[in-house]
């Protein structure tokens, strides 16, 4: 017996996989803040001089200020008015298919804003959008809207995080105690002041939540806009420093201050927000789910059932829609002939190597970004929850840093600190597969971690008094009971890597392509059509994912009962 | 009946960053023996028996198993839990649901590298003890609360631990299966002659499984004794409380009356009660203990009985409960409960006697 050994294989381990996770965090951090205060020779590194000028600089580009604030804006009030609205009917009122339209209301999330854009930008481009020229077919004049300005990237953002407002505003609603309106009623108020004196104080604060979190996801997305606004140079803050970094000559400190700024202020509303959903003086929250009895709306619970058909219609169906209907044209219109069809778009995207190998990469990194990546999110997840080790709160503000910054700002930190990296990775996959692994830290540890701490300590404890040691443990107890877990971390982490957008289109290089920029390129530098075609693809094989996904865990729940 | 110490534990204390949780508390339990920590919810004893079991990472103190330092304060040792060959039952079973009940009791085994035939041996005889051979290949969802509760002590005992820790095994037992796992944990404990350290809030537990009781409260020892004498000479206030239900009495003593053996308090009211003083000191004030069922209602004109305490008191009201009636006296300017099985027939407002043995008054220590 050795106990000295034995006891810190689990310090070791710990130790490892923390000084891991604070490289692949904290090292890029450094590198963004760097260039961000570097006002020497831009042609020099490390600087030569440091400074506040980059900041200062700035002020000439109030505009992509303005820009910013009024799309994120616009956006948030448009997403939390999808949200609440559908929340209420979905979990306040006796609206036909209840339970179907709930499970649907998850799907926009997974369309992503960057088909919502392409698609919106087939249908609503001012000149050849569909729906304009249908309108101009009924004997218009002028567009009937125009997709490409701050209001139509507001609306396709608004559409997809309409559902993550959704989300959040309907768990506040579920987790609120129905006796607290009961009581009201009960008391002698009617239906109109129990909602205004009872319902909506109760759930302000957690809509407000979700209008913190909403608008600093906003602030950060980068998709949207740079399909809808970037060709007719409307820019707002991630797309700006996308352009400064990939024009020539990149202006890499000016990109550097824009995403420190946007990280200040990303990181101010994430703080904001966990204050206002944990510092809850209001308990609704109180640990159970109630199923809130739901009013009787009459005959008006076919209009609300409407109100959410047309939500889903618009974010979902009209979308893919659009993009099957446009993949099948030689040339997209609105009203093709017969001759128009053809599957020319499809044979291309798989005969083209650049396509092909974007497939293939986005794959392997897939899989292998997912499968690293529960291995190293699970074991951090388990020293945050469960061991002793020192400095495990401080580990987890960590792991969750890359959630507060635009993927697009992280990578430009990644890619400034691995330029200068003795071993030359920068531009090859493997890059990429640290990116991937950095930026999905998050993810992998919150999934994992939320099993975790369901399971009953003891369980691991009972190991521990059996006589086990720590390796032991962990291969017959933990890993076991953690596999469901250990098993959505994987195909969630899978999906974000195959679509991942904001981090790859800085990092990839001519020899290691993926999926989501390829579709972003063709979309900029070859047909629509073909665009269309890429984008379905990879849905399917996404799709095709997920699927295989809900079919095993299926398999693995029937296997256990 | 005093074995050889097998478990010691010493000035152990236990904090939760500035919070003292347990401490200094020390006890030892002899070989074979089985020792209960009593005491009511968040008082520390199933942080003592986690720092035992090497869960919990004491601040100061010692234990010694065996005569094995498992923790030294002072030295700085502090055995993992795997490395002390103790085995415990948890409170929530923590039977591995991905696991069959074999394989949950096999484990133990496994990691002590015995082989196949050994550990199948084993496994059944484990399992026979409980009575669950039958259950060998089920899974843990399969099986209901009380043969998890089995399965769990199966696996406690299978790899012949010389120690068994208990952290509330019954607790989450309905009160029928409750009474009966007692009886079959308290004849198991004896015929393995393991020692065992067991933790509960249940009085009636306590008193039926245990050879030595210690109580604790607010992370400290209050009594430390055979459950006859926790019951029948509580030391505290505490104690007399929280283990069973007493009528706390203080007084005035009367020196002239009293002696090394017998008590006599004055009470406000004026009452004389004669108590044992069960070897304690006293001041000029006591706190005594009566029990409520050591407590006896006699009417008016019966015969007296042959000790000098008994007074005349007034039925306030009688509650009916079932297998007792607790019965409310007003008694020198103050309410006495007293229980008392068998059907009772006292009216509200009867004069009585109230009449209490001074072996069975107790002198309680002043805290």
């Amino acid at each position: 017996m050795q106990p000295r050994e034995r006891g810190s294989a689990q310090l070791i381990v710990g130790g490892a996989v923390a000084l891991i996770a604070a490289a692949l965090v904290l090292y890029p951090v450094f590198y963004l803040f760097q260039a961000a205060f570097d006002v020497g020779d831009p042609n020099v590194r490390p600087p030569t001089a440091y400074g506040l000028d980059n900041f200062l600089t700035l002020a000439n580009y109030w505009e992509i200020m303005v820009n910013t604030l009024v799309v994120a804006s616009a956006a948030t009030v448009m997403a939390l008015v999808f949200g609440f609205v559908a929340a209420w009917i979905l979990t306040r009122t006796n609206v036909p298919m209840r339970g179907a339209l709930e499970q649907l209301m998850a799907v926009p999330y997974y369309v992503t804003p960057l088909l919502g854009a392409l698609a919106w930008s087939l249908l609503g481009s001012p000149e050849s959008g569909f729906i304009n020229q249908l309108w101009r077919a009924m004997g218009a004049k002028e567009a009937l809207f125009d997709i490409s300005g701050p209001l139509g990237i507001a609306w396709v953002m608004a559409l997809f995080e309409g559902a993550v407002a959704f989300v959040m505003i309907s768990a506040v609603m579920k987790s609120m105690d129905p006796a607290l309106e009961e009581a009201s009623q009960v008391m002698g108020a009617g239906r109109l002041r129990t909602m205004l004196r009872v319902t909506l104080p109760l759930v302000a604060p957690g809509v407000l939540g979700a209008a913190v979190y909403v608008f600093a996801e906003m602030l950060g997305s980068f998709s949207a806009a740079l399909v809808l606004g970037s060709p007719n140079r409307f820019y707002v803050l991630t797309t700006a420093i996308y352009q400064l970094v990939s024009q020539y000559p990149p202006r890499m400190p000016l990109a550097a201050a824009m995403g420190v700024s946007l990280f200040v202020i990303m990181f101010g509303l994430v703080w904001l927000y966990r204050r206002l959903t944990l510092n809850r003086t209001y308990t609704t929250i109180s640990g159970k789910a109630f199923r809130p009895r739901p009013m009787d709306v009459g005959p008006l619970r076919w209009l609300l059932f409407a109100v959410c058909a047309v939500y889903l219609f618009l974010s979902v169906f009209l979308p893919m829609a659009t993009l099957v209907f446009a993949s099948l044209q030689r040339l997209a219109t609105a009203l093709p002939a017969m001759s128009n069809f053809t599957l020319e778009h499809y044979t291309t995207a798989f005969s083209l190597n650049a396509v092909r190998s974007a497939m293939g990469n986005s794959l392997w990194l897939g899989l292998w970004t997912a499968t690293i990546g529960i291995v190293l999110t699970g074991l951090i997840a388990w020293f945050i929850q469960r061991s002793k080790l020192p400095g495990r709160h401080v580990l987890e503000y960590i792991v969750m840093f890359p959630q507060a910054v635009p993927r697009l700002v992280f990578a430009f930190g990644m890619m400034w600190a691995w330029l200068v990296f003795p071993i030359p990775i920068y531009g090859t996959l493997w890059l990429l597969l640290i990116a991937y692994l950095t930026v999905f830290l998050p993810l992998g540890v919150r999934t994992i971690s939320g099993v975790i701490v369901q399971l009953d300590r003891s369980l691991e404890e009972c190991g521990e008094v059996c006589g086990a040691n720590w390796f032991y443990r962990m291969r017959t107890i933990t890993a076991p009971l953690l596999r469901p877990g250990l098993i959505a971390a994987w195909f969630l982490i899978f999906v974000a890597s195959v679509r991942e957008l904001g981090a790859s289109i800085l990092l990839m290089g001519p020899n290691s392509k993926v999926l989501t920029p390829a579709i972003v390129e063709s979309f900029f530098s070859s047909s629509s059509e073909l665009t269309a075609a890429m984008a379905l693809i990879q849905t399917v094989v996404v799709g095709a994912a997920m699927l295989l996904f809900l079919v095993s865990t299926r398999r693995l729940s029937r296997i256990e009962s | 009946m005093t074995a050889a110490p097998h478990i010691e534990v010493e000035d152990l204390v236990i904090r939760y960053g500035a919070v003292q949780a347990v401490g200094p508390v020390s006890f030892t339990v002899g070989a074979g023996e089985q020792m209960t920590l009593l005491g009511p919810s968040g008082c520390g004893k199933t942080t003592t028996l986690r720092a035992v079991a090497g869960l919990e990472k004491p601040y100061s103190g010692r234990i010694r198993v065996g005569g094995r330092v498992m923790f030294d304060g002072a030295a700085n040792i502090n055995l993992p839990a795997e490395e002390r060959g103790l085995s415990m039952v948890f409170q929530s079973y923590a039977i591995w649901p991905h696991m069959t009940v074999f394989e949950n009791v096999a484990y133990g085994l496994k990691v002590r590298r015995k082989s196949a035939a050994e550990i199948k041996e084993r496994v059944r005889e484990a399992l026979a003890l409980v009575k669950m051979e039958a259950f060998a290949d089920r899974h843990a969802s399969q099986l209901s609360g009380g043969q998890q509760q089995r399965v769990a002590v199966a696996r406690a005992c299978a790899f012949s631990p010389s120690v068994l820790l208990f952290d509330e095994p019954l607790s989450n037992l309905d009160a029928k299966l409750r009474g009966n796992m007692r009886i079959e944990l308290r004849e198991l404990q004896h015929r393995l002659g393991v020692t065992s350290l067991y933790v509960t809030h249940d009085l009636e537990e306590a008193l039926a499984m245990s050879d030595q009781i210690l109580v604790m409260n607010a992370g400290n020892i209050e009594q430390n004794g055979s459950p006859d004498a926790i019951y029948n000479c509580p030391r505290t206030t505490f104690v007399a409380d929280f283990v069973g239900s007493s009528n706390l009495i203080r007084g005035k003593v009367l020196r002239d009356r009293s002696s090394a053996d017998t008590v006599v308090i004055e009470t406000d009211g004026g009452q004389v009660i004669h108590a044992a003083t069960c070897g304690r000191q006293y001041g000029d004030t006591a706190c005594l203990s009566v029990r409520t069922v050591h407590l006896d209602i006699a009417d008016a004109a019966s015969a007296p009985p042959q000790h000098p305490n008994r007074w005349p008191a007034k039925i306030e009201r009688s509650v009916f409960l079932g297998d007792l009636t607790q019965i409310h006296v007003m008694w020198g300017g103050r309410e006495l409960i007293i229980r008392r099985a068998g059907p009772q027939h006292w009216q509200e407002g009867q004069q009585i006697v109230l009449s209490a043995d001074p072996a069975h008054c107790t002198l309680l220590e002043d805290n």
